[in-house]
């Protein structure tokens, strides 16, 4: 969205006119832009909490919470201040001081993912020229704060729950990080700016489509989203590794399950389906400019969707099909998928030259 | 040093899956478990030793609470155990048989359908437990009106049903039993069709036939293992010897032939019940009872096909009003034995699809 | 395929999204409860001859019944009250009542804020009106 970058460069001025050095504006701006993303994070975790209700309660036939404000918006500040209004139990056993912490890590790994995606043309916060990268480490962090959470719980079912999402979240890493590496073999770059450009021609879901499949299910499992919700597994671990958190302390594992959910959508968005670049060239409808910002918000939507459409239809798979289907399955398929873009440039290369 | 040790995790009575107030004890190495402990009695409420301080009639509201997913068809089981006693079998009019057959296969949907659902449930497929009480529930609405109650009717009397069933009720059956065929596409196409759904179930505890007849299985259990043997045909009662129904049989005794027999069960149901309200007859609905029921001494056991398998009643009469004992056989208790068995070396995922394959219902367990 | 049932899951939930609802908004819509519904209980204190077969027939005795004789050696009715707290609704009482003066209605909203307030007291909540004077019938005597 122009109009963003125009006030950022507006503000920039401005700044840089109030004497500040160019190097402090800079750091400013950073902060201005980062609390913006902060924002429009909490927005879309607040957004999808009421998503998930009303969505999983049309799959399932009933009408979902309606009742405050239209269409339940509502509920969404009842949710909020009940979750706030809660008493913050820590259990005696519990090792206090990493139980604290371990639900604020999580959702700080969650935030900093959102570093380096484009939310359109030049909205980034830092365009990193290794931002995929930068990503997939941020987001395998949090495998650690889950495990903090289920050891310190100091309970059975909690330590389970870890335990499992430990090995669930390693396991699934691989063929995610796989499936990204058609992408890069066919952009030859790991900058976000220039994996979205390259899809000017052709959005990389059609060559690339088994890598998509392999990294919309990685990417599921690496969420601990249903069908591979076995660190919360509901039916036999009640919660899993939050299962002794309470009050605020639980709600920020919520929102960093969600907060990492948008995260994964508009990874996917960027990777496979052209960011923020307009379908078939729309770029203007009716003479109007569709900006690239609602493009990127309409595709992140239509991921989150599905996250949500996918969940409340499936059962929830075993720990051990699990890792059958993760080893034996999606890295075959996503290795060969490497080897077969690889061998489709090379003779891509040879046809050109 | 480092050691591995076994991990003794105690699993109710207040856990999500253990459908209602249950607790085993399990031992798990990793996530596989060892060994498995029953501790039941939570829900105790002496209802044996209350029949006896009850009259015969007052203790029909009584067995709704046992197994309190299928109250009608508890009633009928205690109800022919009482006719029994007191030789009155052959006078129940042939509107209230029909009435009662009716009703018993109605409430044998209703019961599956719940079982159908907490399974969904189980295999954490929320949406399928939604769509099968959808079905559910207006079977429930059914038994509203014909009872007044949705778990506890209170229709069945000794001697027939409490009164007769106006139109408006068969044209909401009719009209109820054709929405079934394409609920069960969408079960079908939900669940059981569903390859995590099958990955989850099959060849998972899988009961021999020997180990079956062992533990005294019945019901659609036993039938699931091979075992073709329904008292409704084999020992038929009130008019389902003029039924035409097919008793489902599956051979694997895996928890998917557990679920699907259930389905299957539901169609036959179906079925059951389009025949029996084509065929009904007027008439009373009610024998001639004595006010006070006063059987001679003696004493009866009568058993029925219930949902869950063989409810039986056996009363002892010392010649009063009241029962000098009443045994309730009940069969989930029975098949509830097996549970540390089948739940030996499997997963803990698995433990708790066992414990729902089983339907167990802790009113009836613990009565 | 691995995958068809997978891809029909998602067919029958997608169809089912956009489908009829079939939630009841229940303070606002009400129930559409059958005649025989058992709800609570409504007492048609002229009617009632305190025969004291209701009492009898309970399971649980759950019902008080207070009566004195006026001067025609009839027995009148001085006080009827219900321990709700242990009733099991199964409606012997109702149907043995002679003269149909014990009746069930709709109200099945029973929550209250203290124990005491869930046991009824039929007979001086009872309201009267001109329909329960007519005079009581006994069907049978026992």
């Amino acid at each position: 969205m122009q109009i963003l970058i125009n006030l950022a460069n507006g503000i920039r001025s401005w700044l840089e006119g109030m004497g500040l050095s160019a190097a402090s504006a800079e750091v400013i701006m950073s902060a201005v832009g980062a609390l913006a993303v902060v924002i429009f994070i909490l927005t879309h975790v607040i957004i999808l909490i009421l998503a998930e209700r009303r969505v999983a309660a049309f799959i399932q036939i009933r009408k979902g919470p309606n009742r405050l404000g239209p269409l339940g918006i509502g509920q969404v500040i009842a949710d909020v201040v009940k979750t706030l209004s809660k008493e913050d139990i820590i259990p005696a056993a519990a090792d206090k001081f990493v139980f604290k912490i371990a639900s604020t890590t999580l959702f700080a790994t969650a935030l900093l993912t959102f570093a380096v995606i484009p939310f359109s043309k030049g909205m980034v916060i830092q365009d990193l020229n290794i931002g995929i990268f930068y990503f997939i480490a941020m987001a395998s962090t949090g495998t650690l704060s889950i495990l903090m959470a289920g050891w310190a719980s100091n309970n059975k079912y909690a330590l389970i729950g870890g335990m499992r999402a430990v090995a669930q979240m390693i396991s699934y890493e691989i063929p995610m990080v796989f499936s990204i590496l058609g992408v890069v073999m066919l952009t030859g770059s790991l900058k976000m700016s220039d994996i979205v450009l390259a899809q000017k021609n052709m959005w990389f879901i059609v060559p690339q489509f088994i890598a998509f499949v392999v990294y919309y299910v990685a990417a599921t499992a690496e969420l601990n989203r249903a069908p591979f919700d076995l660190a919360e597994g509901e039916q036999e671990l009640i919660a899993g590794y939050f299962i002794e958190y309470s009050g605020i302390r639980w709600a920020l594992f919520m929102m960093a399950e969600y907060a990492s959910m948008v995260a994964a959508s508009a990874i996917a968005t960027t990777l496979f389906l052209g960011g923020w670049l307009a379908p078939f060239g729309l770029d203007t409808i009716f003479g109007v400019t569709i900006p690239g910002f609602v493009w990127f918000m309409i595709k992140l939507y239509f991921m989150l969707f599905t996250f949500l459409w996918v969940r409340w239809t499936f059962p929830r798979l075993r720990v051990d099909h699990l890792m059958h289907f993760g080893w034996k399955f999606l890295i075959p398929v996503s290795l060969a998928n490497i080897l077969v873009t690889g061998i489709g440039i090379y003779v891509y290369q040879r046809i050109i030259s | 040093m480092l050691k591995t040790q076994e991990l003794t995790l105690n699993m109710g009575p207040v856990h999500p899956s253990t459908h209602g107030v249950y607790r085993c004890v399990l031992n798990l190495d990793g996530e596989y478990i060892q060994n498995a402990v029953n501790h039941i009695g939570y829900l105790h409420r002496g209802l044996e030793k209350l029949a006896e301080s009850r009259t015969y009639t007052q203790f029909i509201p009584y067995t709704d609470r046992l197994d309190y997913c299928s109250g009608l068809s508890n009633e009928l089981a205690y109800v022919m155990a009482v006719e029994k006693l007191m030789g009155i079998e052959e006078e129940i009019p042939e509107r209230a048989q029909y009435l009662r057959v009716i009703l018993a296969e109605l409430q044998r949907l209703g019961s599956h359908g719940i079982f159908l659902g907490s399974f969904a449930l189980d295999v954490a497929g929320a949406t399928g437990y939604f769509y099968i009480f959808r079905e559910r529930d207006r079977v429930l609405e059914l038994i509203t009106r014909v009872g007044g109650n949705r778990l506890t009717p209170n229709f069945m009397r000794i001697g027939g049903v409490r009164n007769d069933l106006g139109e408006d009720f068969f044209t909401e059956l009719k009209d109820l039993m054709d929405s079934f065929e394409p609920a069960f596409e969408e079960y079908n196409g939900l669940l059981t069709g569903n390859e995590i759904f099958q990955s989850r179930t099959k060849g998972i505890s899988v009961v021999s036939k020997e180990m079956a007849m062992d533990y005294g299985f019945n019901g659609p259990n036993l039938r699931s293992v091979g075992v073709d043997y329904d008292l409704r045909r084999d020992e038929p009662y009130l008019v389902y010897d003029r039924m035409q129904f097919d008793v489902p049989v599956t051979h694997n005794g895996d928890l998917f032939d557990r679920f699907v027999i259930r389905l299957k069960e539901m169609e036959q149901s179906v079925r059951i019940i389009k025949q029996a309200m084509k065929e009904i007859p007027e008439g009373p609905v009610m024998a001639k009872v004595p006010k006070v029921i006063k059987p001679p001494v003696g004493e009866a056991f009568h058993r029925i096909e219930n949902a869950k398998g063989h409810l039986g009643f056996h009363l002892v009469s010392d010649g009063s009003t009241k029962p000098y004992r009443n045994k309730i056989y009940a069969p989930t208790f029975v098949m509830l034995s097996a549970f540390p068995e089948m739940a030996k070396g499997t997963h803990i995922m698995d433990a708790v699809l066992i414990l729902a394959s089983i339907d167990i219902v802790l009113g009836e367990v613990d009565r | 395929m691995f995958g068809q049932g997978l891809i029909k899951g998602l067919s029958i939930t997608l169809k089912n999204m956009f489908g009829p609802k079939i939630t009841e908004e229940y303070p606002e819509q009400r129930p559409n409860l059958p005649p025989a519904f058992k709800g609570s209980f409504d007492l048609k204190v002229p009617k009632c001859i305190a025969c004291g077969l209701c009492a009898n027939a309970c399971p649980n005795k759950v019902i008080k019944i207070e009566s004195e004789k006026d001067e025609n050696n009839k027995k009148k009715l001085t006080g009827y009250t219900m321990k709700t707290e242990r009733c099991l609704y199964c409606g012997f009482c109702v149907e043995t009542c002679p003269t149909k003066a014990l009746l069930w209605n709709h109200n099945f909203e029973l929550a209250k804020y203290f124990r005491d307030d869930v046991n009824l007291d039929l007979f001086s909540s009872y309201v009267p009106s001109p329909e329960d004077e007519k005079p009581a019938k006994p069907e049978e005597t026992d």
